[in-house]
């Protein structure tokens, strides 16, 4: 057991945060944050992430409760000391100074130079390793106003990467990106864990989360739920936050599917993998649910000539030319 | 580093300019001191006359050693100012510092009628204290918002207040006091005196010095607090020593030479642009050195040479500086951040 204290990077004990007595965001939390695991913190706006996040490192006082670093009360370090264990990234990317990638990621070697800043050798290897490990190679004398969001927050994630902390801690890394490079974020920051260092992060993307989280924190109804991503989808967590917004988590396809309108059962046949894959996806967005032998019926025929969807139910058949056309039928049916 | 020698060669450059504007610069007047001559009488080859000497020890080096500080003091206090608030714009002028111990100068030069030495540093104190009052009000006021365009907003409206109190002491005023004030706030380099100068060079060298040694910790403030605090900058503690450091600095400045509008905030920018970096370790001594060349060169404006009239040295220096902050706002438009 002592041997598994060790592990806690983070440990939260009776720990309550909100900005004022009256009105506590969490209270009572008690939440572990062990050694080469990514964490991801879920919740609604308002719920209290950003707090418990800064409340954590030191950004914000706790209401009560301790929070211990490495088994050490995170008061008793240095503000030098936490900057060499404990780095951040928030999601704000805009009002940046006009720094190069490179000036940019510089300054995370700042708890690490001498009084005048001057970087070393040293640093500067740390520096192109970081630019490097967070794909930026090619953009490390670009200035960051030159940049897409998504290049601003790998740059700001190289930043904190380069302060070679045991724990990073990032405030939705991901509230300005598109589905494509949210993804990519959060499969560079599961890449972090293999140098042992910890993250935590905070976001509205459940999909992802699930995907490369090690254990989850979920704020839900004032409480915060930890568990790896499958014992909270176990435990019928994730079907129950979105209860009232008429989305359902599908354990089949590990995606968010509207459950809006449900309009009886479609069964999809054809050749092709990618022509059925595609087909169903069409059927589902419009509410279908597949299933073998029902009565509506898609076929799908490839042939040289191309490719046709066939809409067979009792009345008779119909054929369109492409996906677009037979869900427009669909809809006015 | 092999950007660093950019900003190495653009600092010597600025300094080789400099010296050649000083030389220029002492040159000028209507009475005819050749450097040749200067360089014989250091040499002691051959003596100045008394006239010549007068006229250059009391004369032209104190209103540009005047400018050479007041060049090198404004940007460090725009600079600085820019960093802490994150805003391009932000500066001493446009803070309402400036007016802050322009209202302190003017309870000195139009209320009590002090004289001599008690003057000089009832004035200078006066400025601090007016500089140092808007300063906390910032503070305070930035504690509470956090946006940068109100911030840039009660700067001004800071500045339109004070100025409306001045003009209602102008009108109560002697008709003397007010001459002296108007002459004062439209900005001079040559009507400081020797203690003054005395006042100057003791409080803003030391100042421009600390400064330099907050070079890292402002470059931990660039990102905004929360990020200064997780890279260990102590920033209560950072701010409160920046921000004494800009009211003495610009206190002291208008309080002798007038308000000069336009160099604290346009300055930076251009050093910026001449090094292209942003590492205040290179930022500031570039910024100083842009400072000190522009207010040579405003000065020598300001005499128009070939007559014996001199302009205010506000006008000259807002009519260069104000270009440059026109094409930063125009600029910003499209770049988003400075």
């Amino acid at each position: 057991m002592s041997d598994h204290k060790a592990e806690h990077i983070i440990l939260l004990d009776h720990f309550s945060i909100g900005y004022q007595k009256e009105s506590i965001l969490l209270s009572q939390l008690h939440l572990t944050v062990n050694r080469g695991e990514m964490i991801a913190l879920i919740g609604k706006n308002g719920a209290g992430k950003s707090t418990l996040l800064k409340s954590m490192i030191g950004l914000v006082a706790p209401l009560e409760g301790v929070c211990l670093l490495a088994g050490i009360p995170f008061e008793e370090y240095s503000l030098r000391e936490r900057a060499r264990r404990v780095s951040f990234v928030s999601s704000q990317i805009t009002q940046l100074p006009s720094l190069t990638v490179e000036e940019l990621v510089g300054l995370g070697r700042i708890p690490y130079t001498d009084w005048m800043g001057r970087l070393t050798a040293g640093d500067h290897k740390k520096i192109y390793k970081a630019i490097e490990e967070v794909q930026m190679g090619a953009f490390a004398g670009r200035k960051l106003e030159n940049l897409s969001d998504g290049e601003k927050q790998r740059a700001m994630i190289a930043r904190a990467f380069v302060q070679d902390t045991t724990l990073m801690v990032l405030d939705e890394p991901t509230a300005f990106l598109d589905v494509p490079s949210t993804f990519e974020l959060v499969r560079l920051l599961s890449r972090f864990k293999e140098s042992g260092r910890s993250i935590v992060y905070s976001t509205h993307d459940l999909e992802t989360a699930i995907q490369f989280a090690d254990k989850m924190w979920v704020i839900h109804k004032g409480r915060i739920l930890e568990g790896a991503p499958e014992d909270l989808g176990l435990s019928g967590l994730y079907n129950e936050l979105f209860s009232d917004s008429g989305i359902k988590y599908d354990e089949q396809v590990g995606r968010f599917l509207s459950s809006v309108a449900e309009r009886g059962f479609v069964a999809v046949t054809g050749e092709r993998e990618d022509l059925l894959v595609w087909t169903r996806k069409t059927a589902e967005r419009l509410g279908y649910m597949i299933k073998e032998g029902a009565d509506l019926k898609i076929r799908v025929e490839s042939s040289t000539a191309g490719v046709s969807w066939i809409l067979q139910d009792r009345k008779g058949s119909t054929r369109f030319k492409n996906l677009y056309t037979l869900a427009r039928f669909l809809i006015q049916k | 580093m092999k950007v660093r020698t950019r900003s190495i060669l653009i600092i010597y450059l600025l300094g080789l300019l400099l010296i050649a504007l000083f030389l220029l610069d002492i040159r000028l007047g209507s009475i005819s001191i050749t450097l040749t001559d200067m360089a014989d009488h250091l040499l002691g080859r051959s003596r100045l006359s008394d006239q010549q000497l007068v006229i250059l020890t009391k004369f032209r080096l104190p209103r540009v050693a005047t400018a050479l500080m007041a060049g090198a003091a404004l940007p460090v206090c725009g600079l600085q100012m820019q960093t802490i608030f994150r805003n391009p714009l932000a500066g001493p002028y446009v803070l309402g510092i400036s007016s802050g111990a322009s209202f302190g100068a003017a309870l000195v030069v139009l209320g009590a009628g002090a004289t001599g030495l008690v003057a000089t540093w009832s004035l200078a104190v006066a400025a601090w204290v007016g500089a140092g009052t808007v300063m906390l009000l910032l503070l305070f006021v930035s504690y509470r918002i956090k946006d940068v365009m109100t911030i840039l907003i009660l700067g001004i409206m800071f500045s339109s207040g004070l100025a409306a109190i001045i003009s209602i002491m102008q009108y109560f005023s002697q008709a003397s006091a007010l001459k002296s004030f108007v002459i004062w706030s439209m900005g001079s380099l040559g009507n400081v005196t020797g203690s003054q100068l005395n006042i100057m060079v003791w409080t803003v060298l030391p100042l421009l010095v600390l400064t330099l040694g907050f070079s890292k910790v402002l470059n931990g403030m660039m990102l905004g607090e929360e990020y200064a605090v997780t890279m260990g900058v102590r920033i209560q503690r950072t701010r409160l020593i920046i921000f004494a450091a800009t009211s003495i600095l610009a206190g002291t400045i208008t309080a002798f030479c007038g308000p000069i509008g336009f160099i604290g905030i346009a300055v930076p920018h251009i050093a910026r642009f001449l090094i292209r970096r942003s590492d205040h370790m290179e930022l500031i001594p570039a910024s100083m050195l842009t400072g000190m060349v522009v207010m040579v060169f405003s000065d020598m404006i300001s005499r128009l040479p070939g007559t014996e009239r001199i302009l205010p040295i506000n006008a000259v220096t807002s009519l260069i500086g104000i270009p440059v902050v026109i094409w930063l706002v125009v600029m910003n438009r499209k770049a988003q951040s400075l």
